[in-house]
């Protein structure tokens, strides 16, 4: 009735076609969590990087390849490991004899979609190698710098229950990710459809059957669309509010950064356009504020102690300001 | 072989005594005593001088009570005498040191919890559910003059402005048929879940998509829109709880 009485003033039809597609697909692996699907496809039209965190045996690793597979990209997945060293993420000099000259081996990072799991077993000197590549889509080795090619995404997975072998990701590094999604054990009649599929499966590998849905071209289309969505003024105000607000938090010992208050938006956009909209709402914002902002914070001692979590405070926070109306 | 150890430590034990029966004779230098000969003066205290000393007012350290005792003076002997009285008495004094004890405790924990920043309903394990105080709402629907301020936006033919205040007065109305319960921090959707009746929800949700499409969208609004969007508002209202 809307599209009936406002003109369409932004042509979503093919990310409407792509975001249900990729939606089909994932959801024929992938039972059950719809959430966890919104925001990886949202994560992926916002050109953010994502961090998948869950228990062992919930579909983290599945998740972030089934994506992967529905674009049609050159795709890296780097196992970390607590022995694997700066070089084997970036690449290394290797000594030519044949030219007599070093020549620079590409290292996995060159790829479109690249999956680092289990992030957290590599140690923060390996993790910092990631720090330019997700930031400025570039490397530097030797002083040599290398472009990234678009689009660049990685999709990183971590357990939060394992304490040893593992690092805690830096804060740095933290901040890097668009969306952290908590990816959370199935409902009972989910996990028995998840064994019915099983049972039921011809296929070994289910990946096999994936076909990519979008191009490098069309990823790139379909982000800068996105970019150029609408956002009423006062919904920026209100995003900058809530990521402001944690910062003077007393439940916080550490507030969100601007780069926040920008994921906020972004991401927000990304979920007017899944639904259909050139524009943002409150809502929007409001489903995307506890993935982007929940591992930018940090709580404070007595707060942990209580058994209180990021998404608690942040909820407390969206409570405390008004919707912009 | 045995004969020959036996026969050396006969020996060495001889030998041993007969070092220590040897005599070491030390002859040391006489010390010379100096015999101190000045003569020695006897001084006597006069006691003459003590007697006029003790007399002045100077050398008098009596702790002399003030005259006058303020009120405050006399509240606090009052109150130290009855906590002596009560003290002295071996039932009330038993008790009341078993209270004070009690006391002193809880405020020395009150001030630790205090201090450390716990959360009191983190004992009775609501600490999950704080209450957080809203911001005073800039805009209280309850107080606004709808019919008012739309004929103003419609005067100036701001529809954009009409179609919000319309959307306003709409969940005031809402509000005041207790289909919902008005709140600052609700959303638009938030609204729509909370109104039981699936019709109702239907259409309130159809009116929240034209709002946001015209609000947060932007969308341009003519008079021709805006009397369609008007008339459904309308319509909506009208219907009885």
């Amino acid at each position: 009735m809307e599209q009936e009485m406002f003109n369409q003033r932004t042509d979503l039809t093919q990310l409407s076609a792509a975001v249900d597609h990729i939606r089909q697909t994932l959801g024929k692996i992938i039972v059950g969590q719809k959430d966890v699907i919104d925001l990886l496809i949202a994560g992926l039209l916002a050109d953010g990087h994502l961090l998948l965190e869950g228990v062992p045996g919930v579909a983290k690793t599945l998740s972030a390849k089934l994506v992967a597979k529905c674009i049609s990209a050159s795709f890296s997945r780097i196992q970390f490991t607590p022995d694997l060293m700066p070089s084997d993420v970036l690449g290394t000099a290797v000594f030519s004899p044949k030219t007599a000259e070093f020549q620079f081996r590409h290292g996995p990072i060159f790829g479109n979609i690249i999956l680092v799991d289990e992030i957290n077993r590599a140690p923060a000197k390996t993790q910092s190698a990631l720090f330019e590549a997700m930031e400025e889509r570039q490397i530097t080795v030797d002083g040599n710098t290398y472009k990234l090619e678009e689009p660049f995404m990685v999709l990183a997975t971590q357990n939060p229950v394992d304490q040893e072998g593992t690092y805690r990701l830096p804060e740095a590094q933290l901040d890097r990710f668009l969306f952290k999604i908590e990816v959370k054990y199935p409902s009972l009649e989910d996990e028995i459809q998840i064994l019915v599929n099983q049972h039921q499966q011809k296929s070994d590998d289910q990946l096999l059957n994936i076909v990519p849905v979008l191009s490098v071209e069309q990823v790139k289309a379909v982000r800068s669309t996105i970019k150029a969505l609408f956002v009423e003024p006062k919904l920026l105000a209100y995003a900058a509010q809530i990521t402001h607000e944690t910062r003077n938090n007393k439940s916080l010992y550490l507030g969100a950064s601007p780069r926040a208050s920008l994921a906020m938006i972004n991401g927000a956009k990304a979920i007017a356009a899944m639904a259909g909209r050139d524009f943002v709402t409150p809502d929007d914002i409001i489903k995307v504020a506890i993935p982007v902002l929940a591992h930018r914070i940090m709580l404070s001692p007595e707060k942990e102690m209580e058994g209180l979590t990021p998404a608690d405070i942040i909820t407390q926070i969206i409570k405390k300001i008004e919707i912009p109306r | 072989m045995r004969l020959l150890l036996a026969l050396f430590l006969f020996l060495s034990a001889a030998s041993v005594h007969a070092q220590t029966g040897q005599k070491t004779i030390v002859y040391k230098k006489p010390i010379a005593v100096k015999i101190y000969s000045t003569k020695v003066e006897l001084r006597k205290i006069d006691r003459e001088a003590i007697k006029t000393y003790s007399k002045q007012k100077d050398f008098i350290y009596e702790d002399a009570a003030p005259e006058t005792l303020t009120w405050w003076d006399k509240f606090w002997n009052k109150f130290w005498k009855l906590i002596d009285k009560l003290l002295g008495n071996k039932i009330s004094g038993s008790v009341l040191k078993v209270v004070l004890i009690a006391v002193a405790i809880a405020a020395v924990v009150f001030i630790a919890i205090k201090l450390i920043g716990l959360d009191f309903r983190l004992l009775s394990g609501k600490s999950k559910s704080l209450e957080v105080p809203f911001e005073e709402s800039l805009e209280n629907i309850h107080e606004i003059d709808f019919d008012d301020q739309i004929s103003n936006a419609l005067q100036t033919q701001n529809y954009r402005l009409a179609v919000r205040l319309l959307y306003l007065k709409t969940l005031k109305n809402l509000s005041d048929k207790q289909l919902i319960n008005w709140l600052p921090d609700k959303t638009n959707q938030a609204y729509v879940l909370e109104i039981a009746d699936e019709g109702r929800r239907d259409e309130f949700s159809k009116l929240t998509n034209q709002f946001e499409y015209i609000w947060y969208g932007e969308f341009f609004i003519d008079k021709t829109t805006f009397e369609n969007v008007n008339q459904s508002f309308h319509d909506f209202n009208l219907k009885k709880a």
